[in-house]
């Protein structure tokens, strides 16, 4: 059965765009053009993952708004944020109702689809019982790549995608600086700097939730940041 | 020059009102003065009035005489037709005709009731026989001397009689009057000692002293000297039978002394012998015996007064004495203006002056007072006769000032006290006023100054709550200010809000541009589908690089400040320079000891990446770029960036740090990166962050740039 994506977006170019893309992929795509439309629909049924863009019509903060109805509805269910607000501030909200990801509108419709592809391969893998394959253990830190899941001291650390991507890279070879580029190529986003910074702070500030004494992503000042065992 | 002197200067105008109150007090003084004299006046008048007719007192004529001056007339009339008298210097023949009178059998003829002259007119009708005593001030000492005598050359008479002269000046003092001769003779002969008065041949140089006694008889005393020194004076009387004898006549007082000319004589007659003429003759006689040539104001064959003695009744310093106050001098004078009588208390101290004079009052005066001012007021009034007709003389009066004079200072003092008080109030209130403002002013000013800060424009103004001109002017500047910031504010979302609109259509065109990759595109058309691309990644890197300073700006409102080690962060990041920029040669000047900062590493190392990009941007392949880190105090610490290249225009330099502003001469070929003038912005804002600030300059031998950033250390 094909899985369903539904698309809350106000601008018509875009949304169809993106349905397009989606379509393209062998997704069910459901489009609304602002968050009645969508409650009403998600009601009746919820889509298997919802692609959210925050200001709708005349709702300048409705994609927040319907992020937090949808998780009501349902706590596992994937959703994006996709916006064309980058502050910081927005990024930070989206990501604390529970968004698994947010992102730019200048990232790529196949960049888009790779982080979609992804959050569904987690949903699944979730789903499947715990396999060790993908697993990477370094000290307290083990990374499932499978169910794109990190555990600290055997806490589960909630990150988002991009965030995720970003561990999981620096992780797999501690001790190696990756670069800013690197990190973003690793996450499937074009940033620039400050973000990169502002998702390692975030990055560090999780971890540092379950352990305080936490150190682990360190900054090589002009080159980047590497993990350290 | 500064609001607070033009203030001060201005109410400097205030010392107007002392220098008002100085031509006030002068006014004042002015109206005192003619109050005063109108006062005098009408004393002056009254005195006058009470004197009006009363010759009696005026010149000693009684008022009968003065009655019967029609008969006078015939008198009058007979005076210079009688005898062949002496010439007097300034006027008609006098008296004498010598033959009769000298001859000793005239004499009891001359001693003989004389007529009773009457009184003779007033001073209008003087003749040059008249004698005018001048006021004397002391008693002439009478030795024959005349030293104690006053210099009036003008009150001297002279008579003549062929080579004879001799000139006479009578005085009054009190109730006598003194008379001195200078008498020119070569021969000075005196009688015979011993001998007879009477005796003919024992007469030598006389002196013959006549007057109208007051009732009218003639009197006559003769001085007979017989050497220096005090000379009796003696009268003839005539005896029961007829004989003559010489008598001392013991009031009338007289003293010689020989001079080089002749002789000079000085007598004193008391004035209650004397009515209303008085004379003097002189024989002149070559040896003792001879016949004498006599002259004077004397008639010489009877030796009757021809002339008067315009003198006042004694009784007339009395009169005037009544009237007196201290500071006040009465005068009477004649018509033609002798004095005849005086009564002085000018120099008496008055009850207001007795009172000292304030230092300030004195100190006052000086701007008072002119250099013409006089001390005194006079006043002067007619005496006239019983019938009004004639002026018989003038009564003057003269008072000091003193009255007027502390009274005007008195109030002068108030006044300028006060005045000056006023100015001084005004002055200090003025400048305090003035201070006040200048206050508010530079507090309006620092505020202006300081109105553009980096968070934007602060509207929060001094002086607004204040109701007046310049709380409008900062109410004005509020309100601008408040404008320029809606303004600046506005320019400053600009290129975030920009991109953030710009977003929407680009994610259009390159989500259309992704799903036309999947589309079946002739080969001719990829191209073109790449150079969309290319376009549309661009314009996606212009989007971030517009948004950069206000992600920094939220960086920085969100970092968080940590102690660290500035030199690690700053090594770090040159080696990561060398590895990304191998064309450039990098060297790291530090100082070998840590030096410790508060802040955001993450912000430092975004400020040196600005730098080197500018600094790489501007320099030419293998360039050093000098990267050093100095400690100016225990405060700063400087970072300095130095490049080779081009220099900067002296005229940018202050600009480079602005937001939006950048120099760059349309790009180099090979960057393709969007400027917005923003490197240099940021690099200020983590300065700032820092406690620090950026500055830009060309190196000294003006081979390239310097950018310094201080940093506060902690």
């Amino acid at each position: 059965m094909k899985r369903q994506v539904a698309i809350v977006e106000d601008e018509p170019a875009i949304r169809d765009n993106y349905a397009a893309a989606f379509t393209r992929e062998g997704y069910l795509v459901r489009t609304y053009g602002n968050r009645k439309q969508a409650m009403a629909a998600f009601s009746t049924r919820l889509p298997d993952l919802a692609v959210i863009d925050i200001s709708l019509e005349e709702e300048p903060e409705g994609g927040f708004e319907l992020c937090r109805q949808l998780r009501s509805l349902s706590p596992e269910l994937p959703i994006i944020f996709l916006t064309a607000r980058d502050s910081e501030l927005d990024a930070v909200s989206g990501l604390r109702l529970g968004a698994d990801d947010f992102l730019t509108k200048d990232l790529s419709l196949p960049h888009l689809i790779a982080r979609v592809n992804a959050l569904f391969r987690r949903v699944d893998a979730l789903r499947r019982p715990h396999e060790t394959s993908q697993v990477i253990r370094r000290g307290p830190l083990m990374i499932d790549g499978e169910r794109m899941q990190v555990e600290w001291e055997g806490k589960v650390v909630l990150l988002s995608l991009t965030e995720f991507w970003i561990v999981h890279a620096l992780a797999r070879n501690p001790g190696h600086v990756k670069n800013r580029q690197q990190l973003m190529d690793a996450a499937n986003v074009v940033l620039d700097d400050n973000t990169i910074t502002s998702h390692i702070k975030r990055i560090r500030r999780k971890f540092q939730s379950i352990d305080p004494t936490f150190d682990g992503v360190q900054t090589v000042y002009g080159m980047g940041y590497r993990w350290v065992e | 020059m500064s609001l607070r002197l033009k203030l001060l200067l201005l109410g400097l105008l205030t010392l107007v009102l002392p220098w008002g109150g100085c031509r006030y007090a002068r006014q004042m003084e002015a109206a005192l003065r003619e109050g005063e004299r109108n006062s005098l006046q009408a004393v002056a008048q009254t005195i006058a009035a009470s004197l009006q007719g009363r010759t009696d007192l005026l010149y000693r004529e009684r008022e009968d005489a003065a009655q019967s001056q029609p008969a006078q007339e015939t008198a009058e009339s007979q005076i210079p037709a009688s005898g062949d008298p002496g010439a007097p210097v300034n006027g008609p023949p006098a008296t004498s005709g010598e033959g009769e009178r000298t001859s000793g059998g005239s004499q009891p003829a001359r001693s003989a009731e004389g007529q009773t002259a009457q009184a003779a007119p007033p001073e209008s009708q003087s003749t040059p026989y008249d004698l005018q005593p001048v006021m004397l001030s002391a008693p002439p000492f009478l030795d024959g001397y005349g030293d104690e005598w006053p210099r009036a050359p003008g009150s001297w008479r002279y008579y003549v009689k062929d080579k004879h002269r001799f000139g006479i000046l009578t005085g009054v003092y009190e109730r006598s009057l003194y008379t001195l001769l200078e008498v020119e003779d070569a021969h000075l002969v005196y009688d015979t000692p011993g001998a007879n008065p009477l005796d003919p041949t024992a007469m030598g140089d006389r002196i013959w002293v006549g007057m109208q006694d007051p009732q009218g008889h003639e009197r006559q005393v003769f001085l007979a000297p017989t050497g220096p020194g005090s000379v009796t004076a003696r009268r003839i009387e005539i005896g029961e039978y007829g004989q003559q004898s010489a008598v001392d006549e013991p009031r009338i007082v007289g003293a010689l002394q020989p001079t080089t000319l002749g002789y000079r004589v000085e007598i004193r007659v008391p004035l209650s012998m004397i009515g209303r003429s008085f004379g003097v003759l002189v024989d002149d006689r070559e040896m003792r015996g001879a016949q004498p040539v006599s002259y004077g104001t004397l008639r010489s064959d009877d030796l009757h007064t021809v002339g008067r003695l315009i003198v006042s009744a004694p009784e007339l310093t009395g009169y005037l004495a009544q009237f007196m106050q201290p500071g006040l001098r009465l005068a009477v004078t004649t018509a033609s203006g002798r004095q005849l009588a005086r009564a002085d208390a000018l120099a008496q101290v008055t009850e207001l002056s007795r009172q000292q004079r304030g230092i300030l009052a004195r100190f006052y005066r000086r701007f008072v007072d002119r250099p013409g001012d006089r001390t005194h007021i006079e006043s002067t009034a007619p005496i006239y006769d019983r019938d009004h007709r004639e002026i018989i003389g003038y009564l003057q009066a003269t008072e000091t000032g003193d009255r007027w004079f502390l009274l005007r200072d008195r109030a002068l003092t108030q006044m300028l006290n006060f005045t000056l008080i006023t100015s001084a109030v005004a002055v200090i209130a003025m400048f305090a006023f003035a201070a006040w403002l200048a206050l508010r002013l530079s507090r309006l000013r620092r505020a202006s100054e300081s109105a553009l800060t980096r968070e934007g424009l602060v509207t929060t103004f001094p002086e607004t709550e204040s109701p007046d001109e310049l709380g409008d002017v900062a109410r004005g500047f509020s309100t601008l200010l408040g404008r320029l910031n809606e303004y600046t504010g506005y320019l400053r979302t600009l290129a975030g809000k920009l991109a953030h609109e710009i977003r929407t259509p680009l994610t259009i065109v390159r989500s259309s541009l992704d799903n036309l990759e999947s589309e079946q595109v002739p080969t001719a058309a990829r191209i073109y589908l790449d150079r969309a691309r290319q376009g549309s990644e661009r314009l996606n890197a212009i989007l971030i690089a517009m948004g950069a300073a206000t992600r920094v700006e939220e960086a920085i409102s969100n970092a968080e400040r940590s102690h660290f080690d500035l030199i690690a962060v700053i090594a770090s990041a040159a080696d990561a320079y060398r590895i990304a920029f191998p064309e450039r040669n990098f060297v790291a000047e530090l100082p070998s000891e840590p030096v410790m900062i508060g802040g955001a590493p993450d912000l430092i190392v975004q400020m040196l990446d600005k730098l080197i990009d500018n600094a790489v941007d501007f320099s030419p392949a293998g360039a050093n770029i000098v990267i050093r880190l100095r400690l100016e105090s225990s405060h700063t610490a400087v970072l300095e960036v130095d490049n080779p290249g081009p220099v900067i225009a002296p005229d940018i330099l202050g600009r480079l740090f602005e937001s939006l502003w950048q120099s760059r001469a349309g790009g180099t070929e090979s960057d393709s990166r969007p400027h917005f003038g923003l490197g240099l912005y940021i690099v200020r804002l983590i300065a700032e962050f820092h406690g620090g600030s950026a500055a830009a300059a060309n190196l000294p031998d003006d081979t390239g740039a310097r950018f310094t950033v201080r940093l506060a250390r902690h």
